[in-house]
């Protein structure tokens, strides 16, 4: 696992890449890749034969073009694979016009479900998604084929942009906020408005009540994943549950959407030693649906 | 209604919105109105550039899509020679009855973006979008079907009507018509008939013209041609498509300001075009693109236009067919029904068409707006649509509530609908375009795997 070390600030998390052990390629090999350029993070997959091979997860810049670029290019690393082996690319994500090397455009709706049919199976029917500037709670059948969707407000209340702020403002790193949010004695009353900006004033006012960090951001957690569970009710949950993006490895978040929809998501597979992040379910979807839309070209031309 | 006397007297001495210099008032219309010529010219190219093969015919709704043009003079001439104009915000205002009078009809509803961001000085930002467009642009005079009407029929429709129509009042003279709730009562109807009959008693004292069935009954025949030419084009829309949802939709906006003769010959000139079209096959997407339809707040040019764009420029493509807006396919959907030509006969046959055929969610009867369903479910059959778009604008509260009904009777027939809000805003194109993608490629059984 290569990592690339930025601890300057709290809300940093780690860019990475992985390739996947045990696997191999050969130039016979229908090799496709999926970008996904979001608010945030901007996310690679490269696939052999349908089958993820390695992935990337880096910081989007002010760029669309060149933060795919970037990603792609360190999925690719130590994997041998160049640029021109890949048959289609398809780009995904709030960037995706701009990614000037993809073969076609897809919506994250649609690659988000697809990702999460390959990571978890065809049991799952409803996906939380919770980017960096939005949530989406999604719906789909056995093949990973949206049947529904709901998007909330281009906001960052509630989202991982919010947590973010929320990391700086505490001085706690990004990966331990979900720990510490779980960390107390009794759950408080979420806080009354997630607006990043209301939300930080309130939260300084409760510090300065005297609440601990871990009590200041168990409220806001909780009003994140109450809004979260909202849209989830809106869209209608159908189990199996799962949560995609960055925020899938948050604990506190995790465990309160459990706790207000009353049901278990299905539990991430082991990403840190050899499993999928599930931060990479829409580029991932991105590269199925490029493997599928090449083979569809070339059945055609035959 | 009673007290329009009462009112017209008082007017204009009361004033809601807050003193603005006349030098603002200058600089603000200058800006937005330049602004807004670029946007209808830029518009207009557009289409023609992404559609090469665009309908010549078109040509003519192209330039009348210059709200500041030709029309604007053509109302300024009929000024001058004394004929009045009359504004109105609704489309249950009866047309007939004011071609009758010899007046010009116009609306006066407002699409643009910039001036909702004046009317926040007026009125808090939870009100609906176009209420508070429409009193920015009474602020800055930009409007200039409104500037130039000599009286308005403001219908009480929704709250925001309501209140629209006194600040408006504080400006123009305003006949309100009021209209109840429930269609399917003899008192309503009653009631319904004894407002219409004022706004004829209205029109006739404004122009000094008496209403006759020697006036009304062309007024009448007039309209029917319209809807006639209309439905006409619906029909076309109904099969392969030769007609963009962009075009078809600029189409019928153009009536709301045009003369109703000349837009009915257009229409009928543009359909011999697009029959030719069809019996050339000269389709203008492929037949398996996703057939789109939108109901919801009515789409006001030049600005409040994003959505018919989005739905047929994205990746993938959509193609708008149908509609449910008073702004568009409501508008002229029902003609008159006329058994006799009696004066009696043509009041009672213009009340109920204008009351019993409205879908307008501000309805409700004992089932719901029941009138509305059936409708969409007539049109889902009739131009076999694959999705069904409910567009809403901040703070329509109608739209907005009636979504939750209108989509269990479309999960009934296995529609897929999506609930797309947005507001007077150019900001959140980039998310409604994910949005609106997202449910095409749900359509589309190309990505299909
Ligand atoms: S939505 Fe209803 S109330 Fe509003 S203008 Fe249209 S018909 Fe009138
Ligand atoms: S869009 Fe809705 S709130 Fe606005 S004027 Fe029409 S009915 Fe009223």
């Amino acid at each position: 696992m290569t990592q690339q070390q930025t601890n300057e600030a709290f809300w940093r998390w780690q860019e990475y890449q992985r390739v996947m052990p045990n696997k191999s390629w050969t130039k016979n090999d229908i090799i496709t890749a999926g970008v996904d350029v979001g608010s945030v993070g901007s996310k690679a997959t490269v696939l052999v034969n349908g089958e993820i091979y390695s992935w990337s997860i880096t910081r989007t810049g002010s760029n669309s073009s060149d933060s795919a670029a970037k990603a792609l290019n360190w999925a690719l690393k130590d994997t041998g694979i160049q640029q021109s082996d890949l048959k289609y690319i398809i780009g995904t994500g709030y960037g995706r016009v701009n990614i000037s090397f993809a073969n076609k455009a897809l919506t994250e709706i649609a690659c988000h479900a697809k990702g999460a049919n390959y990571i978890w199976g065809s049991q799952v029917h409803t996906i939380l998604d919770v980017g960096g500037q939005d949530i989406k709670a999604i719906r789909c059948d056995d093949t990973g084929r949206v049947t529904s969707f709901l998007m909330n407000d281009k906001c960052a209340a509630g989202t991982g942009r919010g947590m973010e702020v929320f990391a700086d403002l505490l001085k706690i790193p990004i990966e331990k906020i979900g720990e510490m949010s779980l960390n107390i004695t009794e759950e408080p009353p979420s806080v009354s408005c997630t607006c990043v900006a209301f939300a930080k004033t309130e939260a300084m006012g409760l510090l300065r009540k005297g609440w601990s960090k871990e009590k200041v951001l168990a409220a806001y957690t909780k009003a994140m994943a109450i809004r979260m569970s909202n849209l989830i009710k809106r869209v209608g949950l159908e189990p199996a549950l799962v949560i995609t993006g960055g925020q899938s490895k948050n604990i506190g978040i995790v465990s309160r959407v459990e706790t207000a929809l009353e049901v278990k998501c299905l539990p991430i597979p082991n990403w840190r030693e050899n499993g999928i992040d599930p931060m990479i379910a829409g580029a991932l979807g991105a590269g199925i649906y490029a493997k599928a839309i090449y083979d569809k070209t070339q059945t055609t031309r035959d | 209604m009673k007290n329009n006397t009462q009112q017209e007297k008082d007017h204009p001495s009361k004033k809601i919105m807050p003193e603005t210099t006349l030098k603002e008032i200058k600089e603000l219309n200058t800006t937005i109105k330049t602004t807004s010529e670029q946007i209808i010219t830029q518009t207009i190219s557009h289409l023609k550039k992404i559609n090469p093969n665009r309908p010549q015919e078109m040509e003519y709704f192209d330039e009348l899509a210059n709200m500041f043009g030709k029309r604007t003079q053509e109302l300024e001439q009929y000024k001058a020679e004394g004929k009045k104009i009359v504004g109105y915000n609704c489309i249950f205002a009866p047309l007939e009855l004011i071609i009758a009078a010899g007046a010009v009809p116009v609306r006066i509803n407002s699409g643009w973006y910039d001036t909702s961001k004046l009317g926040d000085r007026v009125v808090p930002v939870e009100v609906c979008s176009i209420i508070r467009s429409t009193i920015g642009a009474k602020m800055i005079e930009l409007s200039p079907f409104l500037e130039l009407s000599d009286v308005l029929i403001t219908v009480l429709t929704c709250d925001g009507m309501t209140k629209l129509s006194e600040i408006l009042g504080g400006y123009k003279k305003v006949w309100h018509l009021s209209n109840p709730r429930i269609k399917d009562s003899d008192q309503a109807l009653k009631f319904w008939n004894e407002e219409i009959k004022q706004i004829k008693n209205n029109l006739e004292k404004l122009t000094g013209n008496k209403i006759t069935t020697k006036t009304l009954k062309p007024a009448i025949l007039k309209t029917q041609k319209a809807t006639k030419a209309f439905r006409r084009l619906q029909n076309i829309r109904k099969d392969n498509a030769v007609i963009s949802g962009q075009d078809a939709l600029l189409v019928t906006q153009t009536f709301m300001w045009d003369d109703i003769e000349r837009w009915t010959e257009k229409t009928n000139i543009l359909c011999d075009e697009l029959d030719r079209r069809i019996q050339a096959k000269e389709w203008i997407c492929p037949p398996d693109t996703p057939r789109v339809m939108v109901t919801g707040t009515p789409m006001f040019w030049p600005d409040n236009w994003k959505l018919p764009s989005l739905i047929e420029e994205g990746t993938p493509k959509g193609i708008l067919v149908a509609d449910e807006l008073c702004s568009s396919e409501r508008l002229l959907y029902d003609p008159v029904g006329i058994d006799e030509w009696t004066m009696t006969d043509m009041l009672n046959a213009i009340g109920e068409r204008y009351l019993m055929a409205c879908t307008c969610p501000c309805f409700t009867s004992k089932d719901g707006n029941e009138d509305r369903i059936n409708w969409l479910l007539t049109k889902i059959k009739d131009h076999k649509i694959q999705g069904v778009i409910y567009y809403v604008t901040r703070g329509c509260m109608l739209y907005a509530m009636e979504y939750t009904t209108v989509k269990r009777a479309l999960d009934k027939i296995n529609i897929p609908v999506y609930y797309l809000d947005t507001d007077y805003t150019r900001e959140d194109t980039g998310q409604l375009k994910t949005r609106v993608e997202a449910f095409l490629e749900m359509l589309n059984t190309q990505i299909d795997l």
